[in-house]
């Protein structure tokens, strides 16, 4: 294929790219049919898609497109994608077009992505948006938080109702819609203001899963089970950055309010009920979770939630937690209540994430918070396996270790028995510490 | 820390958080339910919140979840027993709704177990039969394990709660629910003999339902707004019915006819009848059993008590159907339901269209009719054999009646014909009429008013008339309990005269004139007297349509004081024509056929005449009452100049005692009627005056006499024979034999 390079030499940009694409599908269906493993695309190939359609320069000087052209080539790429009926062949394109390739033609690659996925979600692409799903499920974190951003920016941020576009996208791909919801739970951790999720994207996911639940789990569903999954790709479900925003909004929406101060943001009360509903969903999507693992014969040998993400979290809050004392040098009632929310939905996502077989740990762990915490880790466990069927089996796995270091959180708990304020917690066991280093870098 | 004040910790905290954060709430609850899965109340909890919201189908699986996890918890049975409520009453409330549409959300089995078990817990009857119907009308599998056991539950029900009438809760839901899904199912095998059995229960059901009567509360209403029930069509009381122990919604059976048909279709497939194609109608019953009839007697063993059985119910079904057809046209306010008012009750008698012909044309027909009647003396001799000369003349005899006053005649002579066709059918072989006598009497059908109505009608018929008057002797004395209710217009009454009236006309059928006078003389004494002359236009009409025909006929006699005392006034006309024109000398006779012949004038003017050609010849004529009830002028006038010279001289004794009556000139008269009594000696028209011969030595008291009945010419007829009627009731029973 790279001797068609003379013939696109002399062309305008835009019809060098054009003929790029037309050439790019005849010799990926070609292949596809003479049956060459692996499908792959030659490095000659991405040569020439890096020079005609990426327009990374080489040695000449490649003229740049206007931006009329860029979106004339965007255009061409949705009816191409759109009239490829084999999957297959579409994936490969897809593939051989925007798999990046560690280069310098990465970050136009990833500029023309997002552009294109944008385009995809404005007027309804669904085999783009599918090809985006899997290119989300295959690709490192970090860049799929970037494109995730550009359609937050694109759709929540820049242009005020453009919302209910982005909305259809459940229904158009729900691939796509929860590698989607994955990244943004990746992107906003709630360390900052700038990492706390907009409030339209905050009620657009809220009631994407309150409609259906499942839709949390698709990928999963739909994934092989081996260790496919690259390392650093995203998790396989948005259940940990779901929990995450659940757990740390009653505090980081605190220190929001102090900040933007005075009782003008109505926004508040609206994301406490947002984030209540949410963390119901999350805890249903739990309860979902022991057939589908039953199933597919993985209950108890796969975890959803990894054991160090859950860590990072639980030293995340303790620290959030300790700043909320030392800010209030008097503990108000607000504080009181809202620290214990965070550690109510903590014990809460912890107790039936264990039950349900999506975290994997043993009741030893040691844990350092709360009062419903100290009974869920101490309590009568069970892996909720199969509520429908009585009597209900303990699991074996049941231990009773006492957990000599957790003090009540709270004082109205029955359960309360040691008044030592959570300062004087010892260390966290597993201080992974890892900070996120995927913050979108300007 | 106990587990179980671990549980309620968890379940106080999710309470005080529902109002607030329902969500949270549910978090709590279903972080508890993975902690303490076996503990009750966590999920008794999550089950309210979302019944409480009306969320049915997450309310539903967690419903499911308890009945499937705490079977025994006896607040499930609560939940399940108000549902279960739900769906057998017909209320349209929103939270009954809920509840319905809450246990359609469960999956099939455990609805029909949730069923059962709660039928198991249900102590009453009726209760639980409803239980069980529901899980049959679900799943009609159950049907077989269930069906027959829960139809006999009811039936005896029925016999151990001591119920006396056939309509009536259990047997409601037997016939009406039960029965059908039971001879539906045709996994199901039935002997021939239990259908039978169920057949015979849905009929005696809905036929008791058909005729039920109008309920005392209907009574009530009625008497209350007597004066608005006239009004067509409109029954606003007597439709509210309802069968002890059901709703009044439920109460209603729709169509009951119909859905007995359906059962009989369905029956009859089952048992393999002959000839059944799908019973399309009675009617094509009727014809179907009438074909196999004839291949009966050429039948023997198993064979003929299977066909036995099958044209003996069908015979007998469309044999109350149409009875109750006839019946409920011409006695309609026995039912409920029945269009009551729109057409008065009508009687039927012996039709008298033909009373004013002549005295000759009658006894030809009679003797042609009744070959074994002798005439004596000219006497007609009374009747005695008439059964075995019943059945034949029965066969042609017409009923007429007036079409415009019943516009749904012909179908009600034609639900009478098939009434007596099925009656003839059934009582055409020994083993047929063994079989309808068994089911008569299981049914009772001898306390039945409106079907012993049908029969004394179907005898009458038939000819039988021996027979009928004392079956409306039976009927009367049935009727003599009920309250005579007091109307203003005296219809009640009327009813309750209607056995009377009927028994009169028996009786004069016999020739037993004393007797039917007697009985019709009853009648006319319980009648209020006319203040008016009453309009009689439409009957003239088909009398005079009808005079062809001769004797024998029957009418259907509208029941109304228009028509009743002008039928009384005929048939005492006909008890005494006979005897009045006899060779041998009856004055009395004679005379009161005379008083009678006034009503309507002239109709029997040729009879009159005949009666004076029979004065005439007697050369003399005695009858005392004759210018207290005689005040027709054309009369007057020619009694007045057959005592003249030109009329014979004859010889007439009309004042009682001779001369009692008025001697002096009446001054009330006038001076001109005076002068138009005076003048008549120069004219010799007979035609116009009526006082010809008076100035020759006639007595002056009869020119008196004479002259006060001119004066009464404008007096109301009715009246004046009413009062002939009643005060001389013992002389005019005493003048027949």
């Amino acid at each position: 294929m790279g001797d068609i390079r003379q013939s696109l030499l002399p062309r305008d940009v835009l019809s060098a790219a054009k003929e790029l694409l037309y050439h790019l599908d005849i010799y990926i269906c070609n292949m596809v049919q003479s049956g060459r493993q692996p499908p792959q695309v030659d490095s000659k190939t991405l040569d020439l898609i890096e020079e005609f359609i990426l327009h990374t320069p080489k040695d000449r000087n490649a003229p740049r497109m206007s931006a009329l052209q860029e979106l004339q080539l965007l255009e061409i790429m949705c009816s191409c994608f759109q009239e490829q009926s084999r999957d297959t062949v579409r994936q490969l394109m897809f593939s051989a077009l925007f798999n990046l390739q560690g280069n310098q033609a990465d970050e136009s690659r990833m500029a023309l992505l997002s552009k294109l996925v944008s385009m995809a979600v404005a007027v309804g692409r669904v085999p783009i948006l599918e090809c985006a799903a899997t290119w989300l499920q295959r690709t490192h974190r970090v860049y799929c938080v970037r494109l995730a951003q550009v359609l937050v920016d694109d759709y929540c941020s820049m242009v005020p109702g453009s919302g209910p576009t982005l909305h259809n996208i459940h229904s158009a791909s729900p691939r796509f819609c929860c590698q989607f919801i994955t990244a943004v739970t990746t992107l906003y951790d709630l360390t900052s203001d700038e990492l706390t999720p907009p409030m339209e994207l905050l009620q657009m996911i809220v009631s994407w899963i309150q409609d259906d639940p499942r839709l949390v789990l698709i990928t999963f569903l739909n994934s092989p089970l081996s260790g496919s999954q690259p390392i650093s790709s995203l998790d396989v479900t948005p259940l940990g950055g779901l929990i995450r925003w659940c757990i740390k909004a009653p505090l980081a929406y605190r220190r929001d309010k102090k900040q933007t101060n005075n009782g003008s943001s109505d926004g508040e009360p609206d994301a406490a009920r947002l984030f209540s509903a949410l963390h119901l969903s999350v805890l249903q999507v739990f309860m979902l979770l022991p057939n589908i693992l039953n199933e597919k014969g993985l209950f108890g040998r796969l975890a959803l939630l990894q054991m160090e993400s859950v860590a990072a979290l639980a030293s995340d809050l303790s620290r959030l937690l300790d700043q909320a004392d030392k800010h209030t040098h008097a503990a108000t009632s607000d504080t009181h209540a809202a620290s214990q929310l965070a550690l109510d939905r903590l014990a809460q996502a912890l107790q039936v994430a264990m039950a349900s077989g999506a975290l994997l740990c043993s009741r030893g762990t040691r844990w350092s918070l709360g009062n419903l915490l100290q009974l869920v880790l101490s309590g009568p466990v069970m892996y909720y396996n199969n509520i429908h069927t009585p009597p209900l089996t303990y699991s074996p796995h049941a231990a009773h270790s006492p957990i000599p270091t957790l003090p009540p959180h709270a004082p109205h708990t029955p359960l309360a028995a040691h008044p030592a304020p959570h300062a004087q917690y010892p260390a966290q066991p597993f201080m992974t510490g890892m900070p996120f280093p995927f913050r979108p870098g300007h | 820390m106990s587990a179980q004040k671990d549980c309620e910790f968890l379940v106080k905290r999710a309470r005080e958080l529902v109002s607030d954060d329902p969500c949270a709430a549910k978090a709590w609850l279903i972080t508890a339910r993975t902690l303490y899965p076996t503990d009750f109340n966590i999920q008794y909890e999550m089950y309210i919140i979302e019944r409480n919201a009306e969320r049915t189908a997450s309310a539903g699986r967690l419903l499911y979840d308890m009945f499937i996890n705490f079977p025994d918890q006896p607040i499930v049975w609560r939940e399940i027993s108000v549902i279960t409520a739900a769906l057998r009453s017909d209320s349209q409330d929103k939270h009954a709704q809920f509840l319905r549409a809450l246990f359609e959300t469960l999956p099939g089995r455990v609805q029909c177990e949730m069923l059962l078990k709660a039928t198991e817990q249900c102590f009453n009857t009726l209760e639980k039969a409803e239980m069980l119907l529901l899980l049959l009308k679900r799943f009609p599998e159950s049907v077989v394990q269930h069906g027959v056991n829960l139809g006999e539950t009811l039936l005896e029900a029925e016999v151990s709660e001591n119920v006396e009438s056939p309509v009536n809760c259990f047997r409601k839901l037997f016939v009406c629910d039960v029965l059908p899904l039971v001879i539906n199912n045709m996994d199901m095998r039935l002997p021939a003999s239990l259908m039978q059995k169920y057949i015979l229960k849905a009929a005696e059901f809905y036929i008791g339902y058909v005729t039920r009567g109008p309920s005392s509360d209907a009574q009530l209403q009625a008497s209350q707004d007597g004066a608005t029930l006239k009004s067509p069509g409109v029954s606003r009381g007597s439709q509210r019915f309802v069968i002890d122990g059901l709703s009044e919604k439920s109460s209603v059976v729709a169509e009951p006819w119909e859905r007995l048909l359906d059962i009989v279709t369905v029956v009859g497939a089952r048992c393999e009848w002959q000839g059944d194609k799908g019973q399309r109608s009675y009617i094509d019953m009727l014809q179907r059993v009438k074909e196999l009839c004839r291949y009966l007697p050429g039948l023997e063993g198993e064979t003929r008590l299977r066909y036995c059985s099958q044209v003996v119910i069908c015979a007998a079904l469309v044999l109350f159907r149409s009875a109750f057809l006839y019946v409920s046209a011409v006695q309609p306010s026995l039912f409920q339901g029945v269009g009551a008012m729109t057409s008065g009750p009508w009687i039927l008698v012996e039709d008298l269209s033909s009373v004013y012909s002549d005295v000759e044309g009658d006894r030809a027909t009679l003797k042609h009719a009744h070959k074994k009647r002798k005439l004596a003396d000219g006497r007609e001799k009374t009747m005695s054999s008439d059964d075995e000369e019943g059945l034949g003349k029965g066969r042609g005899r017409h009923i007429l009646v007036n079409k415009t006053e019943m516009p749904n005649w012909s179908e009600t002579l034609e639900s009478f014909r098939t009434a007596r066709e099925s009656w003839d059918l059934l009582h055409s072989h020994d083993g047929l009429e063994a079989e309808f006598k068994k089911i008569c009497a299981a049914w009772k059908t001898e306390s039945w008013l409106w079907f012993r109505i049908f029969l004394s009608d179907m005898i009458i018929h038939q000819g039988h008339y021996r027979k009928a008057v004392s079956s409306l002797h039976q009927m009367a004395s049935v009727q003599q309990p009920q309250p005579a209710q007091q109307s203003p217009t005296g219809q009640a009454s009327l009813e309750h005269h209607r056995a009377l009236i009927q028994q009169a006309s028996c009786h004069y059928a016999l020739g037993e004139y004393r007797m039917a006078c007697e009985k019709l003389l009853d009648v006319v004494s319980g009648l209020v007297p006319p203040n008016q002359e009453l309009t009689k236009a439409p009957e003239d009409l088909s009398r005079i349509k009808s005079k062809t025909r001769k004797g024998n006929d029957l009418r259907l006699l509208p029941c109304t004081r228009g028509a009743v005392l002008p039928f009384c006034l005929q048939l005492m006309l006909a008890c005494f024509k006979l005897r009045a024109f006899t060779d041998s000398r009856d004055d009395l006779s004679l005379g009161h056929v005379v008083v009678l012949l006034q009503h309507d004038w002239p109709q029997g003017e040729m009879l009159f005449l005949k009666a004076v050609d029979k004065i005439c010849q007697q050369g003399s004529f005695q009858y005392e009452n004759f210018f207290n009830y005689v005040t027709n002028i054309d009369m007057l006038e020619e009694f007045a100049y057959l005592r003249t010279p030109e009329g014979g001289r004859i010889q007439l004794e009309l004042l009682p005692n001779q001369g009692m009556l008025i001697k002096n000139p009446s001054p009330a008269l006038g001076v001109e009627l005076n002068t138009l009594l005076l003048q008549g000696v120069q004219t010799m028209d007979r035609h116009h005056t009526v006082t010809r011969g008076i100035t020759k030595g006639v007595k002056e008291d009869f020119r008196l006499a004479m002259e006060r009945q001119v004066s009464r010419c404008g007096e109301n007829l009715l009246s004046v024979l009413h009062r002939f009627c009643i005060n001389e009731k013992i002389i005019i029973i005493q003048s027949l034999p």
